[in-house]
């Protein structure tokens, strides 16, 4: 035993005993450090899951309004705003459900409200109804004329504009302004009041365009002509020209 | 908050395309720029050290204490911008008691901790035990006490203990080569495995960071052993720098082919994130990525020191030549890491525009304190070289 302790280098021995130093350092303080429920889940404090399940709720999701608000329950899974949540519009309601009485919700009344989500702003996704409070209707509160639980526009919109604002501005500035939306899309009137499922027709065929620009189409003398033959064949023509604003650059 | 909106506006005016809004501010700012450029410098330096070691090269034998030494105090202030740029720096040591393995980020405590630990101050030591133990006997005072405490109260330089000294420095050595690269090809590991970010996700990121480290680490102790032997006595022994020069002149080749093969490599497989790129190095970047890092960085010195090996130049021409070459790979080297940090934040992930980085003056994160920590291995190196002085004359044969 001791013809190899002797056989070790003396370095070596000095290192292993720094070695061991900090090896257990290591081991003696990291429990003191580490939290005695760490990793029981996960790389986590096991209580940390508690903690955060006893703070304070303040939605209770839209389920539980039916209990007690049957009525307009019913009424707004028909309408527009199904998918609008009621706690979006009237606030946290954990405490209003839990004692109706004490904590009471407000309902947003004003014009500025509903205008968080209807103001026209072009990065709104396609369809989305929009208006442009200043000139729709001023002075005048929205839930006037539109129920907020089921919010129908009074009589049927009759510009595609209402709900392409963004398309219909687009169009009007380009080379294409004279041409109305349903001379490419044919469109059933009821898309106006359920869009979703009475989709309009969309151009499929190179042969739609040329039905203007090709250069034996019929049409009106000013129309630029291209011949639907080698005019980039193989793509339809609004791979390279937004129809909306077809531009020849 | 009305500093904040002021900040904010600033940046706005140069934001250009579209850009969502959280782009708008760069997360890492210059501190991260720090980071990678330091720990570069110290792979680098090590392993020059390495090999001067491996291959027993005798005209570097001057620099070989010098680079462990570089190394050492370049590699204790790496991870300061780090624990500047997260706050909390007392938490910070939480990383070693619940190591979390998914983590790359979170593991670079170990690779650090082994880097320092098992191969940088190995490494010192038994390289230097010898000598300190001999400089404490003849010593008084503290500094002796410093050298025994520094050499563990180890005594025995018996010429067996010295032959394993020997022995462990090139066992050690030969682990430290692949850790130094581990240490630097982490860093960009760390990019490179960003899969979101078309300009950090790429295999090359790791082996060009190394490379890029260890041009940047032997101009880095080339520019040092310049300095500093041209005040010492002894003077610059033209042929230990003439090695050294042919060294960086060969690391550089290959970090320039490694970068010009990315470069053709994205061009041609033109992904979709290749316009905005385009966009990018030819405007925002331009300068820093064309001008300093590819032509002031790469191409001058390169050119300069083949056309001083290459016509023999005159001794005095060739000094100055590495030295303004170093200077330049140096500045080139930092700019990469800019490129690559900053230039990775500054196009939307829409592809579609671009943003601008704003540099603070004050603050943490601002320019002061990166000064600072940029300065801060240069005090270190010099409180060490006195209490380990690196230099040949004082080495005990
Ligand atoms: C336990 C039954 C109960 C539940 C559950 C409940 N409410 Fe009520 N709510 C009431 C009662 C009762 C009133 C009338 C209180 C009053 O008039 O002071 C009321 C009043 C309101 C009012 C105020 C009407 C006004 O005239 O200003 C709103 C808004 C409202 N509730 C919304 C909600 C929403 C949203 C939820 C679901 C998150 C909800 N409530 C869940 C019982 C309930
Ligand atoms: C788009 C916003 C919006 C959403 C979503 C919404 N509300 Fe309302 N709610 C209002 C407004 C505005 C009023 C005030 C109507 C008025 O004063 O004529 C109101 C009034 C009420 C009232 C009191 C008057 C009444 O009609 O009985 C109750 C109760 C109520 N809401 C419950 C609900 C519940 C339950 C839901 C979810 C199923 C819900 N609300 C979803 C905006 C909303
Ligand atoms: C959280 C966003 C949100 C708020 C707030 C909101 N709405 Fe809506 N609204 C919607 C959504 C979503 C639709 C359905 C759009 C669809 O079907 O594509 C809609 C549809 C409508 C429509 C139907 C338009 C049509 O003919 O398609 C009207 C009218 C309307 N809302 C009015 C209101 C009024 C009035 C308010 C204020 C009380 C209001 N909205 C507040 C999201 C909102
Ligand atoms: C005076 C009654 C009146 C008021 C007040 C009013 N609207 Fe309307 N709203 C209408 C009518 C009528 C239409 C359908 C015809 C049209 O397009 O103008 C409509 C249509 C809409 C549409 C469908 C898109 C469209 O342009 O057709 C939305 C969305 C809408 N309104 C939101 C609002 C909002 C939000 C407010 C409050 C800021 C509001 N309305 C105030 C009468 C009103
Ligand atoms: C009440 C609002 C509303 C009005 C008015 C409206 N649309 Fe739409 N439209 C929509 C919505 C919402 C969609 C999106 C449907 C979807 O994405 O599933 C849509 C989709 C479309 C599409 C694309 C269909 C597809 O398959 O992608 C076309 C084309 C279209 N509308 C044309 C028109 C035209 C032309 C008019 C006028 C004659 C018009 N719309 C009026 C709401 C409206
Ligand atoms: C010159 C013919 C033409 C006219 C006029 C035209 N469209 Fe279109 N529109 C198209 C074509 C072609 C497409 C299909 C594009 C595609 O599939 O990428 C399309 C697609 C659409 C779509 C669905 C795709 C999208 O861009 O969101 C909507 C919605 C739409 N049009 C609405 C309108 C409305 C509203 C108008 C009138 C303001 C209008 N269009 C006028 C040719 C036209
Ligand atoms: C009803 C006929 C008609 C149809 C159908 C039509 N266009 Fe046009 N187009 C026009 C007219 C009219 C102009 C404007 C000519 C002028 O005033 O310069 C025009 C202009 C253009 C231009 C030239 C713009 C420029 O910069 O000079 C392009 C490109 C174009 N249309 C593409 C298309 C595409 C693509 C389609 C199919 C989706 C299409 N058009 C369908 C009538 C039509
Ligand atoms: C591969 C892309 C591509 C496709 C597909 C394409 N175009 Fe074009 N188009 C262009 C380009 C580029 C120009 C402008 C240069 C030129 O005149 O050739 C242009 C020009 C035009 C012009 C203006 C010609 C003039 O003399 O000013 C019209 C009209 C036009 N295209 C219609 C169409 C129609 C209709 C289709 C579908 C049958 C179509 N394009 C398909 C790329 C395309």
């Amino acid at each position: 035993m001791l013809s190899i302790w002797k056989k070790i280098p003396e370095q070596i021995k000095r290192l292993s005993f720094l070695v061991i130093l900090i090896v257990a350092g290591y081991l003696l303080i990291s429990p003191l450090f580490i939290p005695p429920d760490f990793g029981k889940y996960g790389h986590f404090r096991a209580s940390a899951v508690e903690e955060i399940a006893s703070q304070q709720m303040n939605y209770v999701g839209h389920e539980i309004c039916a209990n007690c608000h049957e009525d307009v329950s019913v009424i707004k899974s028909k309408g527009y705003h199904k998918n609008v949540a009621c706690e979006v519009c009237h606030g946290p309601a954990f405490l209003h459900a839990e004692d109706p009485g004490s904590a009471t919700l407000e309902a947003p009344r004003g014009r500025s409200y509903c205008t968080l989500c209807h103001e026209y702003l072009p990065s709104r996704p396609t369809g989305f109804p929009q208006i442009v409070a200043i000139s729709h209707n001023p002075m005048k509160p929205c839930i006037t004329c539109h129920d907020p639980h089921k919010p129908e526009p009074p009589v049927t919109p009759k510009e595609c504009s209402a709900c392409h604002a963004t398309i219909a501005r687009t169009l009007s500035i380009s080379y294409h302004i004279y041409l109305p939306c349903t001379r490419c899309h044919e469109t059933p009137e009821k898309h106006k009041i359920n869009p979703r499922e009475f989709t309009p027709s969309k151009p499929s065929t190179r042969e739609f365009c040329g039905g203007c620009h090709s250069i034996d189409a019929k049409s009106d003398k000013g129309i630029p002509r291209i011949d639907l033959a080698t005019h980039g064949h193989r793509y339809v023509c609004w791979q390279c020209h937004y129809p909306h604003l077809p531009e020849a650059k | 908050m009305e500093e904040l909106i002021y900040h904010l506006t600033n940046i706005l005016k140069e934001v250009s395309g579209y850009i969502y809004p959280n782009e708008i501010e760069l997360h890492w700012g210059l501190l991260i720029v720090i980071y990678p450029y330091l720990t570069g410098l110290v792979a680098g330096a090590f392993i020059l050290a390495s090999l001067v070691k491996v291959f027993n090269v005798k005209e570097l034998q001057q620099t070989y204490r010098l680079s462990l030494l570089t190394a050492l105090s370049f590699l204790i202030i790496a991870p300061l911008p780090l624990l500047v740029h997260l706050g909390h720096p007392e938490k910070s040591f939480e990383i070693f008691l619940t190591p979390n393995k998914s983590s790359a980020m979170a593991m670079f405590g170990f690779v650090y901790a082994w880097y320092l630990m098992a191969v940088l101050l190995l490494e010192i030591w038994l390289d230097y035990r010898k000598d300190i133990i001999i400089w404490a006997s003849s010593e008084k005072g503290i500094k002796k006490w410093i050298h025994k405490l520094v050499s563990l109260f180890s005594s025995d330089i018996s010429e067996r203990a010295i032959k394993f000294d020997k022995k462990a420095i090139k066992a050690i050595t030969i682990i430290g080569i692949p850790s130094a690269f581990l240490l630097h090809g982490y860093v960009g590991f760390i990019f490179g495995s960003i899969k979101a970010n078309p300009w950090w996700s790429s295999v090359l990121m790791p082996i060009a960071f190394l490379f890029s480290a260890m041009v940047s680490g032997i101009a880095l102790v080339l520019l040092i052993y310049m300095v500093i032997y041209s005040w010492r006595p002894k003077g610059i022994n033209m042929q230990c720098l003439d090695k050294m020069a042919s060294y960086l002149f060969y690391v550089m080749i290959v970090d320039f082919s490694l970068e010009t093969l990315d470069f053709i490599h994205r061009t041609y497989e033109a992904e979709e994130s290749i316009k905005i790129l385009a966009e990018l190095v030819g405007g925002k970047l331009f300068v820093s990525l064309v001008v300093i890092q590819v032509l002031l960085g790469m191409i001058i010195p390169l050119g300069s020191i083949a056309t001083a090996k290459l016509f023999k130049m005159p001794e005095e021409l060739r000094k100055l030549i590495y030295f303004v070459s170093s200077i330049l790979i140096l500045i080139g080297i930092f700019s990469t890491r800019w490129n690559i940090v900053i230039g990775g934040q500054l196009f939307s992930k829409s592809f579609r525009g671009l943003t601008e980085y704003k540099m603070t003056i004050f603050g943490l994160e601002g320019l002061l304190v990166s000064i600072g920590i940029m300065l801060s291995p240069i005090l270190i190196l010099y409180v060490l070289t006195k209490i380990l002085p690196p230099w040949e004359e004082v080495r005990n044969p």
